[in-house]
This record gives structure tokens, C-alpha cells and sequence, in this order.
């Protein structure tokens, strides 16, 4: 079933340079984990940004289940966004407050705006939040402050606070850039049962071809804010991955999984 | 001014002879106009200097004398703190009176500062209401405290009411500043992660930027309620706002009692060291995060 339509998307930041985005269709099936590649600048972050409308569009059409997007009022966005999480590369975590609070943010909208801004927060939400970061191996660190954490365990607090919004998708923007290749690991293992065991619907942008290839589903290669790959992992070839960065792939040193099965 | 100028023009020369040679460095400083500027601007102050001292009025008063009759008087003030007007517990009960004010004012401007602060930061508020409330309240902070109370005292009257006013006034002139200069420490990226999440801007103001800078907050207001204590005492003598300020300036200006001007200077500077340490206790708490 499709969960996610975007057609004919154009994003422009200014009249004077190139768009952002230019003429991007593809549509997601509920379930799948998808993963969009491409260089620096080539539009994976403004494509994230427009889905929960964190980015406006210049033009074209985003529907998420079933519900055009683009001239919701406030509070039907505020509903789109608690649908969808989301997770950054530098986390995004307010550092002065504990890993529990953190992850209680994920409920924000879902509350009125009293409850919210009282950080009222119903049992069941409470015993969501405990459920989720047992799954997720962070009930050690449930009362210390988020500055106290390492980079992995921060993701894994980026990742409970989006899956406390009982979301249908999560947006994740390069969510293992800053970690090391252990972390990243881990962290890509977690998206991995998320999608399996969930059902959620993933969607990463990443900077690893071999990492995409490994985990995902399905793989967007983007260059210059138009789509130039749409497939299974194992129809990006050399060809192709050169396509996305305008370079060869050997020159890239992406191992593609054709030496050693690394990536398969 | 002659030889200055000369000099430049000798360096420039040297600089067109050599033709960007790499040595001329080396030689002096490269002379644009950013060094003129410094070198006049010094020139200037120092020959207003020697123009000063020379034609200062010394007023027939005996430097050496006036100066040893200063040290005296600091000696009865402060050597032999004395009271002959005020005991013990109504200098002690008119501090009080201080601190109230000092208190009420900064009570009252931080609550008005907390919200235009909201609106006078980058990361939270639209650009053009930033510059708006931003520019207000730099022309409330370039008056002086002491001119609001006396332009308010032309409404209130003099007295408490203006000094309140006129001190809450500046306050949240400054606090404004502090406040919102403290919000925008906060990552935009985390305010997007809230907003994200779909969190609307008032619980993303009281679940991440106030929790965020409370320490910041905190520190901003004790320094501020510091000021306030102090303007609280002269607006006593200035305004007739009552407090140990209208008896510092009986003592002193009225009675000419020395001794109970040191005494009350002491008085003063005991509650500040006590202030002081308090809001270093709290801090230190609140930043350890019990």
C-alpha cells in the first residue's frame, strides 16, 4: 500500500541559482526502507525537509496517507508531523535535560499546549517512553543528562523520541555521519529491526553507498535535485553509483560488494 | 603632526621603491587606514592630555593637604563606623526597605523581559519583530536609570512609585538583551527537532530554550538584581524612595555624621557579599543539574 506520494516536487531557495530540487516523483509503500545517496548539495536533506513540511514547496504535490500535504492548516500540520519522526545527524537533543525528558518530547505533539508546555505526561505515554528505551538499551542512562552520552547513545535517544511519536515513517538525515564505523553500526542495526519488526517506514539519506546497499530495500540516487537512480540495491552498478557522483566508482573506493560480498 | 605625516610619506615612498619587495614587512607595518586612524586618534588624545594638565584650575587648593585630609576622612568613616541616629535594627529594617525595591524591580522586569526576550531572539522570532524590540530596547538601556525614575517622577511624583518604574524601566531594558541573547544560544537545530516532532512553539520555548538557559537566566537576573540594589540605595538619596540610601544621604549630606556613613557602607556592602553568595550557591546547583 502506498504511504508516501510525491509528484512532479520542485523546491527553489532562490529565483538565482539552480533549484534545489527539480521535478522529483517517486512514491513509498508502507514497510519499506528506503535509502537516498548522492553528493554534497545534491538535495537528500531538502528532500527529507518537505515531506513533514520542515521545508515549503515551490511547486508540485507531497501526499502522505491519503492527505495532500501542502495547504494543511496548522493544526492538521502539527497532526502530519506527529506522524512522521524524525532523526538529524547531530541528534538534535536538548543537552541540559535528562535522556527520559528527551524522549518524552516525541509526545509534544500529540498534547494540548498546556500539557506540553507543563511537560505533563500521561502514565501510558511514561511507560511507552520506559518500554522504548529499554528496547533500545539506554535504561542505564534514563535519568543522566544528554550531554553526558556518547554520539551513539544520543542517536539511540534520537531514534526513542522518534519512535515515541508512533510514527508511520521516520525521516532519518544522515543519521551515522558523526559516528564511528561500531556506532554506525549499531545505529543502522536498530533502523533495520525498526523497519522488520515495526513495519515502519524508513527513509535515510546517507553518504555510505555500501551501508545503503547492505540495509535498504530500496535506493534513491539523487545528483543535482533530480532523481537518477530508483531500485533495488542490487541493480546499482558501477555505472550507475558514477551516475549519482559524477565520478567512477573505483575512484570513489565504494566497495560494491562484487570482491568480497561485504555489502551483500 | 608634521613629522607623523612625513614619516608615512617617506614609508610610502620606500613601499614604491621596493616595489612589493617581501622585505618591507619587516621594515614597519604596512601603513593603511586602519593604522592612520590609531596613530591619530592617539596623537589627538595625547596632545588633549598635556592641554588638560596644563591649564588645569587647581582652585588655590593645597594638593598634599586636601589629599591627607581625604585619607583622614576615609579613616573616621571607615576605621570608626559609628551610629548616633540609627540603631541596629532600624538600619537593619531600612536595607530591607532597599532590598524590597531592588527585588520588586527586578521580579518585575524579568517577567516583562522573559517575554520580549521570547520575541527578541533570532531563533525564535520572525526578523522584523527582533529588530523592532531589539532597537527599543537599546534606546531604553542608552538612558541611565537615575533620568528614567526623574522622567517617570514628572508623572508619579517623586518618590517610590517613580524609582519602581523607573527602575523596572531600565531593567527590562537590559534583561531583554541578556535573556534573549541567552535563547539564541540555543541550536536552531534543536528548536527543528521539536518543531519537527510537531511541537508547537510555546512547548518548544518551555520544553528546550528556557531549560536550555536557565543558568544563563538565572546568572543575568542576580547580576541584574545586583545593579538594582545599588540603584535601589541612590535612588533613596536621589528620589526620596526611602531605604538605607535616604539615611546614607542624611548622614552624610545632612548631619555630616561620618561615622554613620561608614557604618551604613558596611551595612551595604554586608548584604551584597551575602547576596553574592547566594546566587553563586544556586548557580553552582542548578548547573550540576540536582
Amino acid at each position: 500500500m502506498t504511504l508516501l506520494e510525491l509528484k512532479n516536487v520542485t523546491k527553489h531557495y532562490s529565483p538565482a541559482v539552480a533549484p534545489a530540487l527539480a521535478d522529483i516523483s517517486f512514491s513509498v509503500n508502507e514497510g519499506e526502507f528506503i535509502s537516498v545517496i548522492g553528493p554534497s548539495g545534491s538535495g537528500k536533506t531538502t528532500l527529507l525537509r518537505t515531506i513533514n513540511r520542515m521545508v515549503e514547496l515551490s511547486g508540485g504535490e507531497i501526499t502522505f496517507a491519503g492527505v495532500s500535504i501542502s495547504r494543511l492548516r496548522k493544526s492538521e500540520l502539527r497532526k502530519l508531523r506527529s506522524k512522521i519522526g524524525m532523526i538529524f545527524q547531530h541528534y538534535n537533543l536538548v543537552d541540559r535535560m535528562s535522556v527520559i525528558e528527551n524522549v518524552l518530547h516525541g509526545r509534544l505533539g500529540h498534547k494540548s499546549t498546556l500539557a506540553g508546555i507543563l511537560g505533563s505526561y500521561t502514565l501510558a505515554e511514561k511507560e511507552q517512553a520506559l518500554r522504548i528505551i529499554q528496547m533500545l538499551g539506554l535504561d542505564e542512562y534514563i535519568n543522566k543528562r544528554c550531554d553526558q552520552l556518547s554520539g551513539g547513545q544520543k542517536q539511540r535517544v534520537g531514534i526513542a523520541r522518534a519512535l515515541v511519536q508512533n510514527p508511520k515513517l521516520i525521516l532519518c538525515d544522515e543519521p551515522i555521519a558523526s559516528l564511528d564505523p561500531s556506532s554506525a553500526k549499531i545505529i543502522m542495526d536498530y533502523l533495520k529491526n525498526i523497519s522488520r519488526d515495526l513495519g515502519i517506514t524508513l527513509l535515510v539519506s546517507l553518504h555510505q553507498v555500501d551501508i545503503a546497499l547492505k540495509y535498504s530495500d530500496r535506493v534513491i540516487g539523487v545528483n543535482r535535485g533530480t532523481i537518477v537512480f530508483d531500485g533495488k540495491p542490487d541493480e546499482l552498478t558501477r555505472e550507475r553509483v558514477s551516475e549519482i557522483y559524477g565520478f567512477d566508482a573505483g575512484d570513489l573506493m565504494i566497495n560494491l560488494g562484487e570482491s568480497e560480498g561485504y555489502a551483500s | 603632526m608634521m613629522e607623523i605625516d612625513e614619516s608615512i610619506e617617506v614609508w610610502g615612498k620606500m613601499g614604491k621603491r621596493d616595489g612589493g619587495n617581501n622585505l618591507r614587512p619587516l621594515i614597519a607595518k604596512p601603513l593603511d587606514r586602519a593604522t592612520l586612524a590609531i596613530r591619530l586618534t592617539l596623537f589627538v588624545l595625547a596632545g588633549m592630555t598635556t592641554y588638560t594638565f596644563l591649564t588645569l584650575g587647581s582652585n588655590g587648593v593645597n594638593v598634599a593637604q586636601a589629599t591627607a585630609e581625604t585619607l583622614s576622612n576615609f579613616a573616621t568613616m571607615f576605621l570608626h563606623p559609628y551610629s548616633h541616629h540609627l540603631t541596629v535594627w532600624d538600619a537593619f529594617y531600612e536595607v530591607l526597605i532597599t532590598l524590597g525595591l531592588a527585588y520588586l524591580t527586578t521580579v518585575l522586569g524579568g517577567v516583562l523581559a522573559l517575554f520580549l526576550g521570547l520575541m527578541a531572539a533570532q531563533n525564535l522570532a520572525p526578523k522584523w519583530l527582533t529588530n523592532i524590540i531589539k532597537s527599543f530596547v537599546a534606546v531604553i538601556r542608552a538612558v541611565p536609570t537615575i533620568l528614567w525614575v526623574l522622567i517617570f517622577a514628572v508623572a508619579a511624583g517623586l518618590g517610590s512609585t517613580a524609582a519602581v518604574i523607573g527602575l523596572t524601566f531600565h531593567s527590562v531594558g537590559y534583561l531583554t538583551k541578556a535573556y534573549s541573547e541567552s535563547f539564541e544560544d540555543l541550536d536552531r537545530s534543536v528548536i527543528e527537532a521539536l518543531r519537527a516532532t510537531g511541537a508547537n512553539w510555546w512547548q518548544v520555548v518551555f520544553q528546550a530554550v528556557i531549560p536550555s538557559s536557565a543558568t544563563y537566566l538565572l546568572s543575568w537576573t542576580f547580576l541584574r538584581f545586583e545593579i538594582n540594589f545599588g540603584n535601589a540605595v541612590a535612588m533613596g538619596a536621589a528620589a526620596g524612595a526611602a531605604g538605607i540610601g535616604f539615611d546614607l544621604f542624611m548622614a552624610g549630606g545632612y548631619y555630616f555624621d561620618l561615622h554613620e556613613v561608614g557604618l551604613i557602607t558596611y551595612l551595604v556592602l554586608a548584604f551584597a557579599i551575602v547576596m553574592e553568595t547566594a546566587a553563586t550557591y544556586m548557580k553552582r546547583r542548578l548547573q550540576s543539574g540536582e
